[in-house]
């Protein structure tokens, strides 16, 4: 493997027989032929590497060995013979001195020498006298005992030999044939899971730069904002301080219809006045530059004030808003203008989805917040080893009840969207800009603390704000 | 291409491209049958267990041409289905032609035309320009019912650049000319680039001749279904 090159990849190469093969499997292979046929066997790779060796010395090469000269020969045959490289397909056959002969096989896969066997040595049947050839090797040698040793030396046919030979490299081809699957299937897994990386890493540069544009555009978007709203907000003071001066005789009587006339400019100046406004909070909240300024309140007092602020509007339409509280609730620390802001704007959000003579709620009681201990994953679902990552405390939950038309479920997650309505026809029909739930959740936000609802159509909403006691130090 | 001057041996790339299911796998599995045994290669196929390419199939051909010089040709196929196209990049490098096989189905015409476009990125991503790669269409599974017809895709084939062959690869029908036809447009490319006929004095025909001398008479094989 570390050997293979990226071309070996592309072109499904064979690399070398020694990374292919697993020498002791070899040598197991090897062995069960030895036991089976008896004959020696040695593998080499092309490089001459000899990758196994199963043999046993024959007594003539004992007694051969035995002899100075003897050794000398037997020393030259056994090299030569594993220096010797069939050179097609075929088998060599490479004799010795002492009428034995090695087979040399060669190990071919996909049209290319990898490798040989060496078969041998063994005695052709044919060979029943001791060869001249051995008798010249030594004077030393005694024939009777070269004889008796030759005996001992195992005996194949040629043809034996040479299906001994075939069966082999049969049974290699196989081997090597699952290696080179395997070693191309690791090759080819290793170089997808490199180039998914690749492609992986340029997509996420892609979308990091795409994100940091946005990132640009959105800020671009907020100062545009701000600045637009502030333009806009100073001439409509003009126009609204101009109205009431008409309206309170300053310049004059008016008629009756004038008078109606100038109330409508007052009125829907000061309706816009309060929408400019708005977008200026979600924009200085959305740059986080809104400051909370936390104070030691009465939250009773706070929704007593909520519920006088709203009732004219609830009274026009005969809704009941009613309030409630424990006893136990304590002083709460938070911003009280921004906490008023929130509990009018859910307030009025209720009456105004609440049909006639429907009611409206306002409740107060201690809680416990569960608040998750792990700042660096905001994102992280909280229920996640909730009983490590958690840890209860005290709160303050603010209810806003109505008997109201209701949230479709799938609608909930959207509803702190900014400028997001339930029904688009419900702007015109119940009137605002979609930003009030906004700005409650960042105010929310901005104090650390939750908010949730709860609804069920036709039946009515909750809306549920739990602020934590001890505030972090932001607050 | 790769050429090895020590060995005297040149090793020719071709890659079977097209949309999954197609026959890619089964065109290589009939060359490999049509084929007489001296000088094939085993086909190897790195295949999941419901039978589609994982990764690629290859077969090797070795044809030792008059001239001395062994010419090894490596049949690849890449895995079709969409999710492995790092896979298909991969198995397109060092491709000198692609044989793209389409099915000739009527509504498999859009997963033809995606996967074409896809070889076109995939070649462009390995810096290579979809218009020098020689490339052969075949219009594969003739045998099937709801099929472009013949003379359709002839009147489309007239308008391209590609050589346009019909294929039942199943029974073993014009897979062979593609193939042949395929070796061919890449070894002109090959001859264009590098001159082989006066480098080695080799030429497409030794090789195609060897090729065909070895391509089993019965080119329709029985029905296994």
């Amino acid at each position: 493997m570390a050997d293979t090159k990226p071309a070996d990849i592309a072109y499904g190469e064979i690399s070398h027989l020694e990374e292919l093969i697993d020498r002791d499997s070899l040598r197991e292979v090897c062995r069960s032929f030895f036991d089976l046929f008896g004959l020696s066997i040695r593998v080499f790779s092309a490089r001459g590497v000899l990758l196994a060796s199963v043999h046993e010395e024959r007594s003539i090469c004992r007694y051969v060995n035995s002899l100075s000269r003897g050794r000398v020969a037997c020393s030259e045959t056994v090299a030569h013979a594993q220096m010797l490289v069939p050179g097609g397909s075929g088998t060599v056959m490479h004799p010795c001195f002492t009428g034995a002969i090695y087979h040399i096989v060669p190990i071919m896969y996909d049209g290319r020498q990898l490798g040989r066997i060496i078969l041998g040595p063994f005695l052709p049947s044919d060979v029943n006298e001791v060869p001249p050839s051995l008798i010249a090797i030594d004077p030393k040698l005694e024939h009777d005992r070269a004889r008796l040793a030759l005996a001992e030396m195992p005996r194949v046919r040629e043809q034996t030999a040479q299906r001994i030979g075939a069966h082999l490299r049969g049974v290699l081809d196989l081997i090597l044939f699952s290696g080179h699957k395997a070693q191309l299937t690791s090759a080819m897994h290793l170089a997808t899971v490199r180039e998914n990386y690749r492609e992986l890493g340029e997509k996420n540069t892609r979308l990091q730069e795409a994100f940091d544009k946005l990132k640009e555009l959105d800020r671009l978007k907020s100062n545009f904002l701000a600045t637009v709203s502030h333009e806009l907000r100073t001439p409509l003071t003009s126009i609204i301080g101009y109205s009431e001066m008409l309206e309170a005789g300053i310049a004059g009587d008016l008629s009756p219809e004038q008078a109606g006339f100038v109330e409508t400019i007052r009125s829907k100046g000061e309706l816009l006045l309060q929408l400019i406004s708005s977008l200026l909070d979600l924009n200085k909240l959305e740059r986080g530059q809104l400051a909370i300024s936390p104070e030691y309140i009465d939250p009773r007092a706070v929704i007593v004030e909520v519920r006088e602020t709203c009732l004219p509007e609830a009274e026009k339409r005969r809704i009941r808003v009613e309030l409630s509280w424990h006893d136990d609730v304590p002083i709460v620390q938070a911003d009280p203008v921004r906490l008023r802001q929130i509990l009018i704007n859910l307030t009025s959000n209720a009456i105004k989805f609440t049909a006639d003579q429907g009611q409206v709620r306002l409740a107060v009681r201690t809680t416990e917040l569960l608040a998750a201990n792990d700042d660096d994953d905001v994102d992280e679902d909280p229920s996640l080893g909730a009983a490590l990552m958690m840890s209860p405390e005290r709160a303050v939950e603010f209810s806003v009840h109505d008997t109201g038309i209701g949230i479709p479920a799938d609608e909930i997650d959207k509803i702190f969207d900014a400028f997001y309505q339930v029904d688009g026809s419900s702007t015109r029909e119940y009137g605002g800009a979609g930003l009030g739930l906004s700005i409650a959740k960042s105010l929310v936000d901005a104090h650390h603390g939750t908010i949730r609802v709860e609804s069920e159509l036709g039946r009515g909403t909750t809306f549920f704000v739990v602020l934590p006691q001890t505030q972090p130090d932001a607050a | 291409m790769q050429l090895d001057f020590q060995a005297r041996e040149l090793t020719v790339k071709l890659v079977y491209y097209g949309p999954a299911l197609s026959g890619k796998t089964t065109n290589l599995q009939a060359i490999h049958r049509l084929l007489s045994p001296d000088g094939r290669g085993r086909l190897m196929t790195l295949e999941t267990r419901d039978d589609r390419t994982l990764f690629f199939d290859l077969l090797p051909l070795t044809i030792n041409t008059e001239m001395g010089l062994t010419v090894r040709i490596k049949l690849f196929t890449v895995p079709g289905q969409v999710i492995h196209n790092s896979t298909r990049k991969l198995v397109l490098q060092g491709a000198d032609g692609v044989a793209f096989i389409a099915d000739s189905q009527v509504n498999e015409v859009r997963a033809n035309q995606a996967s074409f476009k896809d070889l076109r990125r995939n070649l462009r991503e390995n810096g290579i320009d979809p218009t020098t790669m020689p490339v052969v269409i075949q219009y594969n599974k003739r045998d099937l019912p709801n099929i472009r017809s013949e003379e359709e895709i002839k009147r489309m084939a007239s308008m391209g650049r590609e050589r346009t062959y019909l294929a039942t690869a199943t029974h073993g029908n014009g897979v062979m000319e593609t193939f042949m036809g395929l070796l061919e447009a890449a070894w002109e490319n090959l001859e264009q680039q590098h001159g082989l006929r006066q480098r080695f004095g080799l030429n497409a025909q030794m090789v195609t001749r060897d090729l065909r001398q070895r391509f089993s008479p019965v080119m329709e094989m029985p029905d296994h279904g």
